[in-house]
């Protein structure tokens, strides 16, 4: 199977763990990710939030490099996820805009392409009873609360499940690889990254509650798909006052810890809440 | 502003500028309000979703210019997932903080932070947190905030102290440039 690779700005910067588990993961499940060659930022919220346009051009002008390989785009960022995804559908769609866009970029983008999200890939590409077969170190006594966050699931037109408002795409997966995962209400409330530099009360605020709700409902640590969530929910369990100790792993991370790869291999020494307690039964 | 709202007459030239080809679908809010009953701002913010669609038919320009709940939106997109009119509620946000020139007090941050993190894709073509961080800690006033968390996240190699070097730089810089252009011409 193989894919062009979007991988964006942070899974080389704050989430370096995540970029290390994608590829170790892909590399162990046969999946080919081709890095979209000469890939550009997706412009992520300051882009949507100043001009449209400019929300649009930037996706696009690294579709368009997609393009000649034809295959479909696979993202992990949950933001870049969402900006592609829409640039995609909006450009399909809006004619007035794709000629806009067309005549910022130097070239006309149809939306053609697929975007997808990894974990997406992994239960319809790959395929649940596949990975199950691989696993070596099932991962049990974890009791996983699977976060998904706004933008994989949002607006339902982009979502990556079927069901928006109850996803359970990640809990299919890890379920597959041996872990325990929890019924809890917040999995797609939203974590205010797109705040966590500029308004840290507020983050504080909404990363306390979907810890505390994901503690009260007896999970010893918490899944994610996209690497500001990770970062908030991680970095902030240091300054929230009531102390919780839920390690936030990427679902690659817990994946392939399941299929038998090294903790330096996925980069679980990055994580700043501590998960070797977690980690010490399976 | 309640009595402006009680005259209840629809502002159809306000309309026009805000959304020209009707794609945020104002006119078809019910007013039910599950946009805000889901907010994930609902207890900061000044204005509530429901209310800023309702302002927005009104042509209440210079409140919604002065709101704060523009710049308090974290772009979740709750409100126009839910919305049974398909109500478009974040992409007039959107429209409305490229329109507003500044945002009101400490909510500068959030203007000041957008800015930055463009000219950083604009320059590198990718984002450069560590200068990113710098110019707008310099420029937000807010210098301490998350300083501590700095050793750790240079330890563990989660933030980069040199620019990404991306080809691509340069027509990155053209649709900036572009579209910019454009809007001043506007």
């Amino acid at each position: 199977m193989k894919y062009s690779f979007f991988p964006g700005c942070s899974l080389e910067s704050t989430a370096r763990d995540f970029g290390m588990s994608v590829h170790a993961v892909a590399k162990a499940l046969a999946i080919e990710l081709e890095e979209i060659p000469d890939w550009t930022c997706c412009g992520s919220t300051p882009a949507h939030a100043t001009d449209a346009v400019l929300a649009a051009a930037l996706p696009a002008r690294n579709l368009l490099a997609a393009e000649k390989a034809g295959r479909d785009v696979v993202v992990c960022c949950a933001s870049c996820y969402g900006r592609l995804a829409s640039a995609n559908y909006e450009l399909a769609k809006d004619e007035k805009l794709r000629s806009e866009v067309a005549s910022i970029i130097g070239q006309e983008y149809s939306g053609g392409l697929k975007v997808r999200h990894l974990l997406e890939v992994l239960i319809k590409d790959v395929g649940t009873s596949e990975i199950r077969d691989l696993v070596v170190r099932p991962l049990k006594g974890l009791k996983v609360a699977c976060y998904y966050g706004c933008l994989l699931t949002r607006p339902p037109e982009l979502s990556i499940a079927d069901e928006p408002e109850d996803p359970r795409l990640m809990e299919e997966l890890l379920e597959a690889v041996g872990a325990e995962t929890i019924e809890w209400p917040y999995k797609t409330e939203c974590c205010g990254a797109s705040f966590s530099i500029t308004r840290v009360e507020t983050v504080k605020r909404l990363c306390s509650e979907i810890l505390k709700m994901a503690d009260e409902s007896g999970a010893n640590c918490i899944a994610v798909a996209c690497p500001l969530c990770q970062t908030n929910l991680d970095l902030r369990q240091l300054d929230i006052e009531e102390k919780f100790n839920l390690p936030v792993f990427y679902f690659t991370q817990l994946l392939g810890l399941a299929l038998g790869l090294s903790n330096e291999k996925l980069g679980i020494g990055k994580l700043m809440t501590d998960p070797t307690k977690v980690l010490q039964f399976c | 502003m309640s009595s402006r709202i009680i005259e209840n007459k629809v502002d159809i030239d306000y309309l026009q500028k805000l959304d020209p080809s009707g794609e945020f679908r104002l006119t078809a809010c019910l007013q039910c309000a599950r946009c805000s009953s889901g907010c994930t701002m609902r207890e900061e913010t000044d204005f509530l979703p429901h209310q800023l669609n309702r302002m927005a038919i009104l042509g209440l320009e210079k409140e919604l210019m002065g709101s704060k709940a523009i710049w308090m939106c974290v772009s979740c997109q709750t409100c126009f997932s839910r919305c049974p009119m398909q109500v478009n509620t974040p992409a007039m946000i959107d429209k409305l903080r490229g329109m507003a020139l500044d945002a009101p007090g400490e909510l500068k941050r959030v203007k000041i932070f957008n800015d930055v993190m463009l000219s950083s894709i604009k320059r590198f073509g990718r984002t450069y947190d560590f200068m990113l961080m710098a110019i707008y800690k310099l420029r937000s006033g807010d210098l301490f905030t998350d300083l501590t968390k700095l050793p750790a996240m240079l330890r563990k190699g989660k933030f980069n102290l040199f620019p990404p070097r991306t080809a691509g730089r340069k027509s990155v810089r053209g649709i900036f440039n572009r579209v910019f252009g454009r809007r001043e011409q506007r």
